[in-house]
């Protein structure tokens, strides 16, 4: 313990050093949220407050140091039924006895988001730690990025950060090689990746290969002995492609996925078969700043009729294992900016495949130089058991972000 | 060797008084062109925006340019909110993507992003000059010689070309005779010519290394009733900038 203590000064004393000599640049954000949802005649609250503690250092020319630490708290209604929410279908399936399984639960957290070091070489970036990923053209979803699912809502939110050595060489000035290892217990289960982006005239393309071990949950069957519901995990191989440029005037993107997936004989009667994902894309602004986006996404794990969806597919989907319920689905979102501090949009998320649709208008205010506002309400226009079905409530959240 | 200088002086002498007079719409614009277009350049500047409430906001950027403004990277210190993101501009700003630090993502933006305001500010990405904007989507006409803010100036009316899509359907510029520094531009209303929409105002002209560079320039937004200023904290010309700093890997630094 004394070393561990003795430790921690020596790093904090150093730590000052540094950033009393302009080495280190220390910053971050203090955000204070409040979610609300309307459901069963009650409106539900939950508030949390995030501190974000980041660090930079750049060591040299070559050498970038780079970390960030949260710290949340969660107040107000910090445990959730899934299954307040669920039609009665599903909720049919659920194995008798495990519904305490199916609360929520927010506790506070503190974490280690990311650390890494960045090494810059002439000719190749090497990059080790925890770091985000960032794959995919897509603005609400990404079929390439097998590492993060994106907040339908909020899908500009930063992501986690995730372990991995990380290699980009420059090909000339069109073209970048990357590979990523992201270690797990072994070999076999880690994530590689390569990729190759590049530009052909007015476009930027990238192809891209993955191969990661994919976790899904049977929400039917529960494993008594891990306590927690059974476990599948599959071997994801992933090939895909992505572009993102111009056509008449209008800003165009596209990215795609084919997905093989290999279970162990023990699963296989459970598993979800191979699978692909498309994102078309296209946005314009007019010239009185009125901003404009249609995005579409297709999964083929998704199902086509709202009868189909069941236990599984609702719970993934909540759990965010899963990016889609239903096959396809159109994101639209226009914004304008009311006044020169404070931009008013609106954004809908419509399931083709089910006929149902979000409206969530949003607001972003910048109170001074450094604190921002952002909020949203979402209502919900479908029928039960639809995914954006009225049952699963309305309501709204509001942030509030100090950078300093 | 010397005879040859003193002949240039005196063609040089003789210049304002005779030939200025001979130049053509197009002489003066491609001359401003020239001027606006160095070869690389480095700056530092300090945006600070007047809303209509009174309040104001500062950024603080840095920016590099090559190639006579064909390559383009501007980057962010200050605030806090917006320090580290980035965007890269190439072929004369017809290829444009942002950095956002926080994600670590990189997007490619269309050419119709040019039209949005920087950072709210009452500049576009496109009024901050993009390579040969003046003269490829422009037809130049000169007007009568002016005097504006005390300097003797050509005046420019630049109508859109039929098939350009930039937002303003004409432009009015007084051009300083003696440095070619346009002092005045008016922006007219993309649909309609007549609608007077914003003006530009150059001040504090200094000449850094054999350039004149306006150290001060007024972005005036008269339908917003909104104004925003840009300052030059600090300009280097011709400086050495690798062609790796505008590429992907050189938003991402």
């Amino acid at each position: 313990m004394k070393k561990w203590l003795s430790l921690l000064v020596f790093f904090l004393l150093s730590l000052s050093s540094l950033i009393a000599q302009d080495k280190v640049e220390l910053f971050g954000y203090f955000e204070s949220q409040a979610m609300g949802t309307g459901v069963k005649n009650e409106f539900l609250l939950l508030y949390s407050n995030k501190l974000r503690v980041d660090l930079k250092s750049s060591l040299s020319e070559k050498v970038t140091f780079a970390a960030n630490f949260d710290y949340i708290t969660f107040h107000g209604k910090t445990e959730w039924n899934i299954l307040d929410f669920l039609p009665p279908d599903a909720i049919a399936e659920v194995p008798a006895g495990t519904e305490p399984f199916y609360v929520f639960s927010y506790s506070d957290r503190h974490f280690l988001d990311n650390a890494y070091i960045k090494l810059s070489f002439k000719h190749f970036d090497l990059t080790v730690g925890k770091q985000q990923i960032s794959l995919g053209t897509g603005y609400v979803w990404n079929p390439t990025d097998v590492f993060n699912i994106k907040e339908l809502f909020d899908p500009t939110y930063e992501q986690p950060g995730h372990n991995a050595l990380r290699l980009d060489i420059p090909l000339g000035s069109m073209y970048t090689l990357t590979t990523l290892f992201s270690p797990e217990d072994t070999w076999k289960d880690s994530a590689k990746l390569i990729q190759i982006k590049g530009r052909i005239s007015r476009f930027d393309y990238s192809l891209i290969g993955i191969e990661k071990v994919w976790l899904f949950h049977d929400y039917t069957r529960f494993d008594d002995e891990n306590m927690n519901f059974l476990e599948l995990p599959g071997k994801r191989q992933l090939l895909g492609a992505s572009t993102a440029g111009e056509l008449l005037g209008l800003g165009v993107w596209a990215e795609y996925a084919y997905n093989w997936m290999e279970y162990s004989e023990d699963f296989r009667e459970y598993a979800v078969g191979d699978f692909s994902e498309l994102v078309v894309g296209t946005d314009y602004t007019f010239n009185f700043q009125t901003y404009m986006m249609i995005e579409y996404y297709r999964n083929t794990l998704g199902k086509t009729d709202y009868e189909q969806y069941n236990l599984n597919d609702w719970m993934r989907m909540i759990t965010l294992e899963q990016k889609a319920l239903s096959r396809d689905q159109v994101y639209a979102f226009i914004q304008h900016p009311a006044t020169d501090l404070m931009s008013v949009g609106i954004s809908t998320i419509y399931s083709v495949s089910d006929k149902s649709l979000t409206l969530v208008p949003t607001l972003n205010y910048s109170f001074s130089d450094n604190v921002e506002i952002f909020a949203y309400l979402y209502f919900n226009i479908g029928k039960e058991g639809k995914v954006f079905a009225k049952t699963m409530g309305n309501g709204g959240m509001i942030r509030a972000r100090v950078y300093f | 060797m010397n005879k040859i200088i003193i002949s240039g002086f005196i063609v040089l002498l003789l210049v304002p008084a005779s030939f200025a007079q001979e130049f053509t719409g197009e002489d003066i614009i491609q001359k401003v062109n020239d001027l606006f277009n160095v070869e690389s350049g480095y700056a530092k500047a300090k945006m600070t925006i007047m809303t209509t409430s009174g309040q104001k906001r500062t950024f603080i950027y840095e920016s590099w340019s090559k190639n006579k403004g064909e390559k383009n990277l501007v980057r962010y210190l200050e605030p806090r909110r917006v320090k580290g993101q980035a965007t890269l501009m190439l072929n004369n700003a017809d290829d444009i993507w942002m950095f956002f630090p926080r994600t670590q993502r990189v997007r490619k933006l269309a050419s119709h992003a040019k039209k949005q305001k920087m950072q709210g500010s009452d500049f576009s990405y496109e009024d901050m000059g993009s390579g040969d904007a003046f003269i490829n989507d422009f037809s130049p006409k000169r007007l009568k010689d002016e005097k504006m803010e005390g300097y003797d100036c050509y005046q420019l009316e630049l109508t859109r070309k039929p098939e350009s899509d930039v937002s303003y359907s004409r432009l009015v510029m007084w051009v300083i005779k003696e440095n070619f520094v346009p002092v005045v531009i008016d922006y007219y209303d993309e649909d309609d010519p007549t609608l007077h929409e914003k003006r530009l105002l150059e001040s504090d002209i200094r000449v850094i290394d054999d350039i004149p560079t306006a150290m001060k320039v007024v972005m005036y937004n008269k339908n917003d009733n909104t104004q925003t200023e840009l300052e030059l904290l600090e300009v280097k010309y011709n400086v050495t900038l690798a062609d790796s700093m505008f590429t992907e890997r050189g938003l991402k630094k």
